[in-house]
């Protein structure tokens, strides 16, 4: 059995009661459906054979302008010739066109077909002219009249001679001309056996309502049925930037780790950044090629407490440490230069000097700097992650099963653990990680337990786990990445198109 | 913590050459194998080589032999205390009270009956320059000289002498110089003369005849250079720090004694004191056994931990119950603590051998308050339909002012920026969030972007002058953008991060449009803007759409 839809009814009604046959627009009018669902029907209708689609050209004319001031004051050359009749038959051209009141351009126009016609002579120098009869309306001067009266006829219902005329009018350009298709629709047998059979309309609706819905008048009604596979608009979700997505899943498995989070400046001293760490002061890495220093504001001001002078003392002779320190004189407005942190371990021993109840165990993963060019595996700011552990006995091969357990949550489970060598932990290592998507061991990060040159100013009196790396050759990793600029770059077309779980 | 730096040193490791100085054959698979596990980053894997990255505290491992001393006690083939002995040379250095304000300190040593091969004078090449970056800070603490010591004739001296009135042929060049012309003409002394000038005379080391060997920390003398089959060499370290300098000749010599040649001493004559110089006997240092432990998480016996320590090179011995006395060798400069010690048995025990283990500190993890409102405030953005943007927080004037059309205002500024890009602190995150949308012009509209994150501002109360603030900031870019549709949206985002009143008054902002922007505002307080931006703005940009935007500081909103 066809499934038929409430318009596929409408329009069958509808041609029954235009007796079987009858245009799309008739069809519109008289089923009161939409122009486009009459089209819709048609076409589903012709394809169960419930009717027969037939369409054909029709030649629509009307008048122009010009055309329609024929019509109203007759031809040129018709015009000319009831003049002559005014003068008595005989005279002057110059005075029958006065008599017309005939522009001069019109003159030779209505001259010509005056004698084209064969309505009157013309002879002699003096250019009289001569007519015995006044001639009858001609074919052209009736399709004219009947554009007039009917402002629109239909070429195909014309006679073969009038056919001709309006030819002839086409030439003269006195109409318009346009072809226009009509499509008629008629039932077939099948089609009226159907109607016979009775059509109930169920009324039939996109847009489920509101008023449906309350009415309860849903259940008379179909909803029409969607072609569920047509591509619709796209939409673009507001959404996380994929590289903060990253960031939160590496909090979250701190969060999981019971690690509390800390947050520091991003402007720093270099006493907070470096010395407090026990990073000597002509350490390479204090350079300007390594270390965004500032020109406004160049100096901070150092804490207010005994800190700062154990901390010189740790530098120059490693004060009560037992350590030889680095053995120079510690320069207190080197300490105080303002720079960009180049690690947030900066914060963590600030953290670490004003904390000292332990278990501790806190992390980071926040924006630091770096005096780099902008390349494919470089930026001059990126976040770096950073976790501490501080507790009575806890061992340099806690620090490695603590970021085992940590890196495992990327899926990266295969760790090896290098020699390294970092100014302010010993022993350090990094921590290199083979990674299944890439097939090799990668660097990914750097750690160590707190020196006791760093640990004894700030008071603190158990060992410093401490472990950090690199973000975003993580998320790179995560996100397939080869250029680490793509994170930063914003487009909208990576953003909205790189799905949230991976 | 911390992640590599761009200067670090490095060595290529020919497998042939390797193989020699560490007396047996090792294959390319073994070294890659094993370098690791001594602090070796390997950059490069060739056919027959290897180029590797050390840490600069092992500045010992810039040759061959400080590398396979290195490999053959990790291997256990030769462990324990190298051995150096140094006799007396007879020969003198007299250092005198001139140099003293220009370049005070010198130390220098002899090698015999060296047999350099092509190598090893490359390899020579190669130490100088790595000790005067790692140890001598680009010769600043301390430069290095090599000599031929089989052409000039000791005693020799050290000395400052007036610029023009000595002239030497320098290393690599034809004609005589005096110290002048070498300052101004020759390219190192063009890079190296700030470390002299401002002395009214300039240092040189001379001989018996007053022949120059060389002109410290500049550059020596081509009648000194050192060639392929020189057998006998003066070595000269100088410098402005002690330690520096004793380290570097220290390094030097040990290298040269693993390379076959004799080390002997010179006698280092001060204007008030004398010494011999070098310096090859061991330092001292005590490591408790239960630190060593307790810091790795081993339970290792004396025994073991002496065994790993000569596994590193170190010379062990117990000397009372749970005291080990360990010998450090003279090339080592990385040794400030017992903890360095304690890596020392790490490394000799083997960290491919160390178990991890868990520690059992329960602990609460929390988040950061100021962290928890971003995430907050995201999700709110988000829940409004805009896509997070992630901006540098460095920016520069041309977008933070003279494309929003604002006036420059104090800020914070870097002494030292890499690129024209990035010269200053951002003070706002809404130029960035108009550059982004330039930069997705080609994209679909509407486009809807925010970014919460840090500004940094100027602030007298903190240590650092600055001050770091969470901000939030808006942009709707559409053909029917208009101020109902933003206020509407930058209302709806407070009202939900904020508990109490805020109220939308009439200002003025040169980035906006005049009459169609407004202070957001909490108890007289501005914390935030919200308008549309000015076309003019629009334009700098190349933006076709109308833009609306609004920007908040977070830390206002919540207190």
């Amino acid at each position: 059995m066809v499934e038929l839809r409430e318009q596929d009814h409408k329009t069958l009604q509808a041609l029954s009661q235009l007796d079987g046959k009858g245009t799309i627009e008739k069809i519109v009018k008289a089923s009161s459906l939409a122009h486009a669902a009459v089209m819709r029907a048609a076409l589903k209708l012709s394809n169960e054979k419930l009717v027969q689609l037939q369409e054909r050209t029709r030649t629509i004319v009307t008048l122009n302008e010009e055309g329609r001031t024929y019509a109203e004051k007759g031809l040129p050359e018709r015009r000319l010739i009831r003049s002559l009749f005014n003068l008595g038959g005989t005279a002057k051209i110059k005075e029958v066109a006065n008599n017309a009141k005939l522009k001069k351009s019109l003159e030779p126009i209505a001259l010509g077909w005056l004698r084209r016609k064969n309505w009157a002579i013309l002879s002699g120098k003096e250019k009289i002219l001569r007519a015995s009869e006044e001639p009858k309306e001609g074919t052209d001067e009736k399709v004219i009249g009947l554009l007039a009266k009917k402002n629109t006829i239909v070429t195909q219902e014309l006679d073969n001679e009038m056919r001709k005329a309006l030819k002839v009018l086409r030439r003269r350009k006195l109409v318009n001309i346009k072809d226009e298709n009509i499509r008629t629709m008629e039932l077939t047998v099948a089609g009226r056996k159907l109607i016979k059979r009775g059509i109930k309309i169920v009324e039939e609706v996109s847009q489920l309502t509101p008023e449906l819905i309350i009415t309860g008048k849903w259940r008379d009604t179909k909803l029409r049925k969607f072609n569920v596979s047509a591509e619709g608009p796209q939409t673009y979700p507001g959404k996380i930037h994929p590289l903060q997505q990253i960031i939160e899943r590496t909090r979250e498995i701190f969060l999981q780790m019971g690690f509390t989070e800390i947050r520091g400046p991003l402007v720093e001293t270099a006493f907070w950044n470096f010395d407090a760490l026990f990073q000597p002061q002509d350490h390479p890495a204090r350079e300007m090629q390594d270390t965004f220093y500032l020109s406004n504001p160049k100096a901070g001001r150092l804490p207010k407490n005994t800190i700062v002078d154990v901390v010189a003392r740790a530098h120059e002779d490693g004060w009560t440490t037992g350590s030889k320190g680095w053995g120079y004189k510690w320069s207190h407005s080197e300490a105080k230069r303002l720079l960009l942190r180049t690690h947030t371990t900066a914060e963590t021993i600030k953290y670490l000097s004003k904390h000292k109840k332990v278990p501790i165990k806190v992390f980071s993963v926040d924006k630091v700097y770096r005096n780099e060019q902008l390349t494919y595996k470089n930026t001059a700011e990126f976040y770096q992650i950073e976790g501490i552990v501080v507790d009575k006995g806890v061992t340099f091969r806690d620090l490695m099963g603590t970021l085992k357990a940590f890196y495992s949550r990327f899926g990266l489970e295969k760790v090896q653990f290098w020699p390294c060598y970092f100014p302010y932990t010993e022993p350090s290592a990094q921590a290199m990680v083979y990674v299944p998507k890439l097939k090799h061991w990668m660097e990914l990060c750097g750690m160590g337990i707190f020196r006791p040159e760093v640990l004894a100013p700030m008071g603190i009196k158990y060992p410093v786990l401490a472990w950090g790396g690199g973000l975003e050759r993580i998320a790179m990793l995560e996100l397939g990445l080869k250029d680490i600029r793509q994170l930063y770059d914003n487009r909208l077309g990576w953003i909205r198109s790189t799905p949230l779980c991976q | 913590m911390d992640q590599e730096y761009a200067s670090m040193p490095v060595i290529t490791l020919h497998e042939e050459r390797f193989s020699k100085f560490v007396g047996r054959k090792v294959t390319l698979t073994e070294m890659t194998k094993w370098i690791p596990w001594l602090g070796f980053d390997i950059e490069e894997e060739g056919e027959d080589y290897l180029k590797v990255e050390f840490n600069p505290n092992r500045i010992d491992f810039c040759s061959y032999v400080g590398v396979t001393r290195a490999f053959k006690g990790l291997r256990g083939w030769e462990t324990g205390l190298p051995d150096y002995k140094a006799k007396d040379s007879n020969i003198t250095l007299k250092i005198t009270e001139a140099v003293a304000e220009v370049r005070p300190i010198m130390l220098a040593a002899v090698v015999r009956n060296m047999e350099l091969d092509e190598g090893d004078v490359a390899d020579l090449m190669e130490m100088q320059e790595d000790l005067h970056w790692g140890i001598g800070r680009d010769r600043k603490k301390a430069s290095i000289g090599v000599h031929n010591l089989d052409v000039v004739r000791p005693p020799f001296t050290f000395t400052a002498v007036s610029p023009n009135s000595v002239k030497f042929v320098p290393l690599d060049k034809n004609e005589e110089m005096s110290l002048q012309e070498i300052l101004q003409k020759h390219e190192k002394g063009v890079a190296y003369k700030h470390l002299i000038d401002q002395s009214p005379n300039y240092p040189v080391l001379i001989d018996r005849n007053e022949h120059v060997l060389s002109m410290p920390p500049i550059i020596n003398g081509e009648l000194t250079k050192i060639k392929e089959k020189t057998t006998n060499l003066f070595l000269d370290v100088t410098g402005t720090d002690y330690e520096a300098v004793e380290k570097s000749l220290n390094v030097l010599c040990t290298s040269l004694a693993d390379m076959g040649g004799e080390i002997e001493k010179v006698r280092v004559e001060y204007p008030d004191q004398s010494r011999f110089s070098p310096d090859l006997s061991p330092e001292k240092m005590d490591l408790k056994t239960t630190f060593a432990n307790s810091s790795l998480g081993l339970h290792l016996s004396t025994v073991e931990i002496i065994e790993c320590l000569e596994r590193s090179r170190l010379g062990a011995r117990r000397t009372k119950k749970g005291v080990i006395e360990v010998a450090i060798p003279a090339y080592r400069i990385d040794i400030l603590h017992e903890i360095d010690l304690v890596e020392e048995v790490a490394i000799g025990y083997g960290y491919y051998k160390l178990k991890p283990t868990f520690p059992s500190s329960v602990t609460i993890g929390e988040q950061h308050p100021t962290l928890k409102i971003a995430n907050l405030t995201r999700q709110i953005a988000i829940g409004l339909g805009f896509t997070e943007m992630m901006n540098f927080t460095l920016t520069n004037e041309s977008i933070q002012y003279e494309k929003m059309r604002r006036k420059e205002e104090k800020d914070i500024k870097l002494a030292n920026p890499v690129s024209a890009e990035y010269t200053i602190m951002r003070q706002d995150l809404l130029p960035g969030l108009i550059k982004n949308l330039a930069a997705n012009r080609h994209e679909s509209f509407p486009q809807k972007l925010f970014e919460v994150s840090d500004v940094v501002k100027l602030n007298d109360k903190n240590e650092t002058l600055c001050e770091r603030r969470l901000h939030i900031a808006a942009v709707s870019s559409h053909p029917k953008a208009n101020f109902t549709e933003i206020k509407s949206i930058a209302e709806a985002l407070i009202a939900n991060i904020m508990v109490g009143e805020w109220k939308i008054k009439e200002t003025e902002h040169p980035s906006f449009l005049k009459g169609r922007v407004a202070s957001i505002r909490t108890k007289n307080r501005e914390i935030g803007i919200v308008g549309e931006i000015h076309p003019e703005v629009l334009n700098n940009f190349g933006l076709e759409n109308p833009t609306v935007a609004f920007e908040i500081n977070l830390e206002t909103l919540i207190g």
